[in-house]
């Protein structure tokens, strides 16, 4: 006997389908640590972290040479030196400095969403969850990604992980454990190694990866 | 046609007499006469410029400002000239026929204008007004007399324009009338040199080498108007019109009135497969003034266009009064030459479409707050990159001003380069095994060995350090001078959860203060 199934139910469920992901490209050292092996469209990946920013500019770099556009979004200090070097293309890179409260930092971050397929960032404190809900809900009906880096600097705080707004696809949590190519006045800092830890709704078990980042 | 020499360096220079120079991507794009007096030439490179001229004041390109300071200047020969038009700041081109029959000849009208603006900003530049039959033969003309010292108008008389331009050599073409050098280049090789010559060759051959710019070419060296200048009323067709029932004071209501002028307004031309190249636009206030101005774009006005227009237009009328009409009407309409996106390289969808949100991000948080990056070049690592407004952005331009090659520079950092760069450094402390700040001699070597750091009274281990990489700049000027060093400093941190870490640092000592410019992230 033959099974049947409406065909609108077939849309709906992704049992009877499988869901298509769409990814942008990322660099070979950056996939391994990514879940579905890629930047899924309309998901959000938080950096976390003192190598939060750097983590953030790779994850973008390869998309951004094949073509796609990147709104630096309030992360005001965002080295661009470093952008280049990680592969950024600059001519489609774009900041944007929104107003600090929580319905017009939106209302930006939506505007940035509708023409951009990639955003980079910083959350203030002020951010209410119902505007984040919002946000995201744009984010995955356009289909961009959004990449939000906590910088846990000196002097700023930083949002636990329960108390964020966003509920992040994927986490990346990053340490530094060693720098090397410098030694007590010589040389010059060249190489590191970053501990990372992937967590996440998207990710089933919390993974722990020991990166070394050459440049 | 009324034409101000290098009208940028003419704003920027604080004072008429000093040598000032605009400078755009390493290269002077205008130059005071001050400048000119010393050799400096447009093209120039800015450290050659420097060497000819030390006491050179830099600065950077602007058009919005040249655009503001212009509106003076625009105002002026409003009041002798109805109807004119501002393609680019510094140049203003007008129908002569009316206004010449009032005030009696050619000469006498231009004669007018030179008195007019004698008293006016541009007093002590070089401006000159020039009368000919076609858009290229006026800007020449004008350019010779703005370079008379007498500012005398220079006219050429109606029927002779062609026979006096044919006479010029090609590159006037790429000097006055956008063809690029490389063309003019090409067309010298070719053996034309003078617009004669190449106005003798037949239309179709032009075209057969050149495609559309050969149709160009033929038309600018016989003299011909792509556009010529009205100097009647447009036909009532292609008007939009609004009055407002409460007369509007506050100008962003009147711009977001505009806005949605323009966009009925160009949607209406874009329906009919046709684009608006030059626009009228009208500003009646409540006392019945107005003001009213010609907008002319070869590429087209977008609604966009029409509501930046439309904003310089507001803020170069001083009036009074609120407005009670505001008046739209096409001037100039030709059948769009549909831009095909390409399969491969160029403008694509996704630029397009990114392109549109810079202009709608721009518009809800204006032009400062929406930035584009820019290479320049520096030792520092905040100079190395130039943050410009993104307001005047078209996706094809910008392309080509990033992939330029970026050479590194003597004395900068060597990579990785931090990703976490303040423009506001904090303040730390960096001390010796001794509780001792840590000095550098004139000859940068450090008083000791960086033992520890005290960020906001907590104090860091130093694991390893490496530098310093100094920075002097500009010793010869006292006002500009800099002089700092920088260390590579790793330090020790232990998280709340007890686990260990490290991170880089970038502490730069300027001022005998030590500040954290950067972290590498």
């Amino acid at each position: 006997m033959k099974l049947l199934v409406p065909k609108t139910l077939v849309a709906k469920h992704s049992l009877f389908e499988k869901q298509v992901l769409e990814n942008f490209a990322v660099s070979d050292q950056v996939r391994q640590l990514l879940p579905d092996s890629g930047l899924v469209r309309g998901r959000i990946v938080r950096c976390c972290g003192d190598a939060a920013a750097s983590l953030a500019l790779s994850l973008c770099a390869r998309a951004s040479q094949q073509g796609s556009w990147l709104g630096v979004v309030g992360v005001s200090h965002l080295g661009i030196s470093c952008a280049v070097e990680h592969g950024v293309a600059l001519e489609r890179m774009v900041f944007v400095h929104p107003p600090e409260s929580s319905r017009d930092w939106s209302t930006t971050v939506a505007a940035v969403i509708d023409g951009f397929d990639l955003l980079i960032v910083a959350v203030p404190e002020s951010l209410s969850v119902t505007d984040a809900r919002r946000v995201q809900a744009r984010l995955q009906s356009r289909r961009s990604v959004m990449i939000i880096v906590d910088t846990a600097t000196f002097s700023e705080t930083s949002f636990s992980n329960s108390a964020h707004p966003f509920h992040a696809d994927v986490v990346l949590d990053s340490t530094t454990k060693s720098w090397s190519g410098i030694n007590n006045g010589a040389g010059y800092l060249q190489q590191r190694q970053v501990a990372i830890k992937v967590s996440g709704r998207r990710v089933a078990r919390t993974q722990e990866h020991l990166v070394t980042c050459n440049y | 046609m009324l034409r101000c020499l290098d009208w940028s360096a003419v704003v920027a220079a604080k004072t008429s007499n000093s040598p000032c120079a605009v400078v755009y991507g390493q290269r002077v794009v205008s130059r005071s006469v001050a400048a000119m007096h010393y050799g400096v030439q447009v093209g120039m490179r800015r450290r050659h410029a420097q060497g000819l001229c030390p006491d050179l004041e830099i600065a950077a390109y602007q058009p919005d400002r040249d655009r503001r300071a212009f509106n003076t200047v625009v105002r002026t020969v409003n009041e002798i000239v109805p109807l004119i038009e501002v393609s680019e700041p510094g140049v203003i081109v007008f129908a002569t026929r009316g206004p010449s029959r009032y005030f009696g000849g050619d000469e006498p009208m231009a004669n007018k204008i030179v008195q007019a603006l004698r008293t006016s900003i541009v007093a002590d530049s070089q401006f000159g007004v020039g009368v000919a039959d076609s858009r290229l033969a006026a800007h020449i003309a004008a350019h010779i007399s703005a370079q008379d010292k007498t500012k005398a108008p220079f006219i050429v008389e109606p029927e002779k324009t062609k026979v006096w331009l044919a006479q010029k050599s090609v590159r006037v073409l790429s000097e006055f009338a956008n063809i690029s050098s490389e063309t003019v280049s090409l067309l010298e090789r070719l053996g034309l040199n003078t617009l004669q010559d190449v106005s003798k060759i037949s239309e179709s051959v032009l075209a057969g080498r050149f495609g559309e710019l050969g149709v160009e070419l033929h038309r600018l060296a016989r003299g011909d108007e792509q556009h010529p200048l009205a100097a009647v009323a447009p036909p009532p067709e292609h008007l939009c019109s609004r009055a407002f029932e409460e007369p509007v004071i506050d100008q962003q209501t009147l711009l977001n009135n505009i806005q949605i002028m323009a966009e009925e307004f160009s949607d209406y031309f874009v329906k009919r497969g046709a684009i608006c190249v030059r626009l009228i636009l009208k500003f009646e206030s409540e006392t019945g003034a107005h003001s009213e101005r010609l907008w002319y774009r070869p590429q087209g006005l977008t609604a966009r266009a029409i509501t930046e227009s439309a904003k310089w237009q507001i803020e170069s009328w001083s009036r009074k009064s609120p407005l009670v009409r505001v008046q739209l009407i096409a001037d100039e309409v030709r059948t769009d030459t549909a831009r095909q996106l390409k399969l491969w390289g160029g403008v694509t969808q996704v630029d397009e479409t990114a392109s549109r949100a810079i202009g709608r991000l721009t518009e809800l948080l204006g032009s400062t707050a929406v930035q584009l990056v820019k290479w320049q070049g520096g030792r520092d690592l905040q100079d190395n990159f130039q943050l410009v407004s993104a307001s005047h952005f078209q996706p094809r331009q910008n392309e080509l001003a990033a992939t330029t090659e970026k050479p590194k520079w003597r004395g900068s950092l060597p990579t990785p380069s931090p990703s976490v760069v303040y423009s506001e450094p904090p303040l730390v402390q960096v001390v010796d095994k001794d509780k001792n700040l840590l000095r550098v001699s004139a000859r940068h070597e450090l008083s000791a060995e960086p033992a520890q750091l005290i960020i906001n009274q907590q104090n860091y281990k130093v694991i390893s350090w490496a530098g310093p990489w100094p920075i002097e700049e500009k010793w010869w000027d006292s006002a500009r001078s800099r002089r700092l060093v920088r260390l590579q400093v790793v330090i020790e941190k232990l998280l709340p959860d007890g686990s260990q870490q490290v991170q880089a640092l970038l502490v730069a000592l300027e001022h005998g203060e030590w500040s954290i410019a950067a972290i590498y992230g």
